[in-house]
């Protein structure tokens, strides 16, 4: 049964979903490594791009791949819109409140999706991309691909906006010290609504690419938030290529784990999490 | 023999030497003063006695034992309190409610520990803000507060880091009469300073650090006109143009 | 003095209305509310000691709540043995288990700690969803005995669930009021405050933890075991769930965390709401109560995280100025 070709066929498979979980991920690394906030309503956001991208096929016929780009945007004012309202009354509060402000924000908008398109799976029926590559007897979804790769280089294009960048640097300084970062002229207000509004953006991008070949249901998000945890976790607070690798490193044990007991793949996920945070606490790449 | 004996201590983070190969006694009854330049190890020093982290190096014996290492709230049993640089009370509790989480430690029973919580507290005359929450007090207070906590532990050493930082002239004096008062109780102290005009006065001997190792050590008098710690705190320039008048 | 004689009497008069409120609404639907206010506010008051007073954000409270329900349901049906036995043994189980917990998760702090609490929640739902011994699944489904006290049945009225549950949430607060004045209480508040102070005062950090921990994990366990005699059916999606764990943390955190009184007051208040909403908005599913939830949580969050009796201790000190 685990031939080579099977295995190779997991391994790629699981390294393509890598990249995309390294999407999610690095949203929330971003997130979390600027302001340490920990986005409990990241999967629930991921969610809502995933929604636009479907809704705006199935009302507008708006192919997933053309609407992206709003599903982007969309997703930025939502993240935006997110740190006025929420976030930026909590930045004091006692950590309790933290935590609980997004998880409520998160189980808020669960249940409303829930409420207002139901519990029912839904799917894109008629994507633009479709299809298979076929490798002898490796098949790889073309969606996927796509979405891998476009993946990839959205962090790549992420990664030099945030190190290359005068908003970049700037972000970084906040993220670093945030006093500091005022001092030199730096509006850390905005800052951290550039941050939820990329790190939102992120999975708006996300959103659209997976809904060409995932369900579309307001539960969808958990799977791919837990992820990204563990994701930012193991790579290290505050590293955004390091959440990245992670990612990946995640979705290859994901896709192995789930080889060898499919029911224990999440398992495994968190198994790794727990390893990670006991073992190494600042992660493989963190900076504490 | 020494209350306090440290004997060769040296703490290294990375490679940096916070403090080297450095020797105190301290004997039962004293106030020693520890001063010395921004950066020369002092809190580095107190932490390494006072069981924050171990020392790289070196022994540190109370009353005889060897206490090297060992986690704060075990080194609180050997009858050793400290104080925080930068103060911590308990923000959220009480003024009496903070003194009790101290004096739980020799007292067990409610009852106990509230009277002896009440009585620490009238020593330190915080009597009439015991029902105030600790966030809102004032500094000065809240220094005082920090100062009552360790004392409720029952201490026979009591390590104070700058307890004098920051306050006014009034709050200082009143500051200093409590730890005289403490020293009559039969404590003994050491003492962190920055404030000459306070460590001179009530400190029986300085020990005076610099760049983490010891430089001098004596009473006041001799200390404030010892070459090596007009060297440390003003610089060789001030010095050599001093000399030469 | 006069203010404390008042919240004797009223004490007295709320415990009296307790104890004769089945007589006085004799239908199962109020009764049937009145028990899961209970069972919710020992919860609450269980996660209030390790969340609210000792400041560790545990979101993995569901673990003992389901090891619980699962131990009294499975000494049952596999051995015979009385659920009152199997809840006793759950609760110690479920300490042991805490311990395991600790141990290891105490070591982190905030965020890291949360979601490793969250973690092993995921881990302990799994683990029963696959446990085909357990039931799996499918769940398990109690027998139907005949009634008695001994293996905890009662089939014509209510009224013994009640007392029941009573009792519990009598044990629960008692032991809240008691630890609330101690010195474990005075360390765990110590511990919530600053660490290192309280390090630096005598305390061991780590072994009051494990006690705060413990103490909620035996509280949320009885309350698992109750739930499974109750219902007469567990599976590991009723009994492990995030969402539960999230909600007894929510009860605690409404009312006020590391008061005696907050869990009590947020599942009062809460418990009717979702019970209603429930109601109104139709079941099937659509979860309408819990985006109110949701909503509710960030509100507090924002504008009050001390919960009511913050709000209240709030309004104390304006009158007073």
């Amino acid at each position: 049964m685990f031939n080579a070709e099977f295995i190779l066929q997991t391994v790629i498979s699981a390294l393509l979903m890598g990249s995309i979980y390294a999407l999610v991920a690095v949203g929330l690394c971003l997130i979390w490594g600027l302001m340490e906030i920990v986005n409990f309503a990241h999967g629930e956001m991921l969610m809502l791009g995933m929604f636009s991208a479907f809704w705006m096929y199935t009302l507008y016929h708006i192919d997933p791949i053309i609407s992206l780009p709003l599903c982007m945007a969309i997703l930025f004012l939502i993240g935006v819109a997110t740190y006025f309202i929420v976030i930026k009354k909590i930045l004091q509060a006692p950590f309790l409140a933290q935590i609980l402000a997004t998880f409520g924000l998160g189980i808020f908008l669960r249940y409303l999706a829930q409420f207002m398109w139901s519990p029912d799976f839904r799917m894109i029926q008629n994507p633009a991309l479709a299809g298979r590559l076929r490798f002898g007897e490796i098949f790889i979804g073309i969606p996927e691909l796509t979405a891998s790769v476009i993946s990839v280089i959205s962090f790549v294009l992420l990664y030099l906006f945030i190190t290359k960048t005068e908003t970049g640097y700037a972000l970084l300084a906040t993220s670093e010290d945030r006093d500091a970062a005022c001092l030199m002229g730096i509006n850390s207000d905005k800052m951290y609504a550039l941050g939820w509004g990329i790190g939102a953006a992120c999975l708006g991008i996300a959103g659209a690419l997976i809904s060409n070949f995932y369900y579309v249901f307001p539960e969808v998000g958990f799977p791919f938030a837990l992820v990204a945890y563990v994701a930012v976790a193991l790579g290290g607070f505050g590293s955004i290529p390091g959440s990245f690798i992670a990612a990946i490193i995640i979705g290859l044990v994901e896709g192995v784990g789930g080889l060898i007991a499919p029911a224990f793949k999440y398992t495994f996920v968190f198994i790794i999490y727990l390893l990670v945070v006991f073992i190494r606490p600042q992660g493989l790449w963190g900076r504490y | 023999m020494a209350l306090l004996e440290v004997q060769e201590l040296s703490k290294n983070f990375g490679g940096l030497a916070a403090n080297y190969q450095i020797n105190l006694q301290v004997y039962e009854g004293e106030i020693v003063g520890l001063i010395g330049p921004n950066g020369a190890g002092k809190t580095t020093l107190f932490n390494c006695i006072a069981g924050f982290y171990p020392p790289s190096q070196g022994i540190v014996r109370f009353k005889g034992k060897d206490i090297t290492g060992l986690p704060p709230n075990k080194i609180c049993r050997f009858g050793i309190a400290r104080t925080f640089q930068l103060v911590r009370v308990f923000k959220d509790m009480t003024v009496l409610d903070n003194v009790r989480a101290g004096a739980f430690f020799r007292s067990n029973r409610g009852i106990q520990a509230k009277n002896k919580a009440l009585g620490v507290l009238d020593f330190c005359g915080l009597s009439s803000k015991k029902n105030m929450l600790a966030g809102g007090l004032t500094i000065a207070d809240k220094k005082r507060l920090q100062f009552a906590n360790a004392l409720a532990t029952e201490p026979s050493f009591l390590l104070l880091d700058e307890a004098m930082a920051g306050l006014n002239q009034t709050e200082v004096a009143e500051a200093i009469d409590l730890v005289k008062r403490v020293q009559q109780a039969g404590i003994t102290i050491l003492l962190v300073e920055h404030v000459m005009e306070v460590v001179m006065p009530i400190s029986n001997r300085v020990v005076v650090l610099n760049y983490g190792k010891k430089i001098a050590e004596d009473v006041p008098e001799k200390v404030i006109n010892n070459e090596e710690v007009i060297k440390a705190y003003l610089g060789d320039k001030y010095h050599a143009s001093h000399r030469a008048h | 003095m006069g203010r404390n004689k008042e919240r004797e009497i009223w004490l007295a008069i709320g415990g009296i209305f307790l104890l004769i409120y089945p007589f006085i609404f004799t239908l199962p639907f109020p009764q049937h509310i009145m028990i899961m206010i209970f069972l919710y506010a020992s919860m609450g008051l269980a996660w209030n000691m390790i969340g609210g007073y000792a400041g560790q954000i545990a979101l993995g409270n569901a673990v003992f709540f389901g090891i619980g329900a699962y131990t009294s349901s499975l000494m049952l049906m596999k051995l015979g043995v009385s659920p009152w036995v199997g809840m006793l043994v759950g609760g110690i189980i479920s300490v042991i288990i805490s311990f395991g917990i600790g141990y290891p998760c105490f070591k982190l702090a905030g965020h890291y700690f949360a979601i490793a609490t969250i973690a092993i929640g995921e881990i302990a739902q799994h683990w029963f969803l696959n446990w085909d011994w357990a039931g799996s699944a499918v769940g398990l489904k109690l027998p139907i005995l005949p009634e008695s006290f001994i293996y905890f049945e009662f089939h014509k009225s209510k009224l013994p669930y009640y007392y029941i549950a009573f009792g519990i949430f009598l044990l629960t607060i008692s032991c809240t009021y008691w630890m609330d004045r101690s010195k474990l209480g005075c360390y765990f508040r110590a511990i919530k405050g600053d660490q290192e102070a309280a390090r630096s005062l005598g305390i061991d950090v780590a072994r009051y933890k494990f006690y705060a921990l413990a103490m909620s994990a035996f509280f949320t366990s009885i309350c698992g075991s109750f739930y499974a005699q109750y219902v007469l059916f567990i599976d590991p999606d009723s009994v492990f769930p995030l969402m539960l764990s999230i909600i007894v943390c929510l009860i605690a955190t409404l009312g006020g965390v590391g008061t005696v009184w907050g869990p009590v007051i947020g599942a009062f208040f809460l418990i009717p709401v979702s019970e209603f909403t429930r109601i109104y908005f139709g079941g099937g599913g659509k979860g309408t109560d819990l985006i109110i939830y949701g909503f509710l949580i960030v509100l507090i969050s924002i504008y009050q995280p001390f919960g009511v009796i913050g709000l209240s201790k709030l309004f104390k000190k304006r009158e007073t100025a």
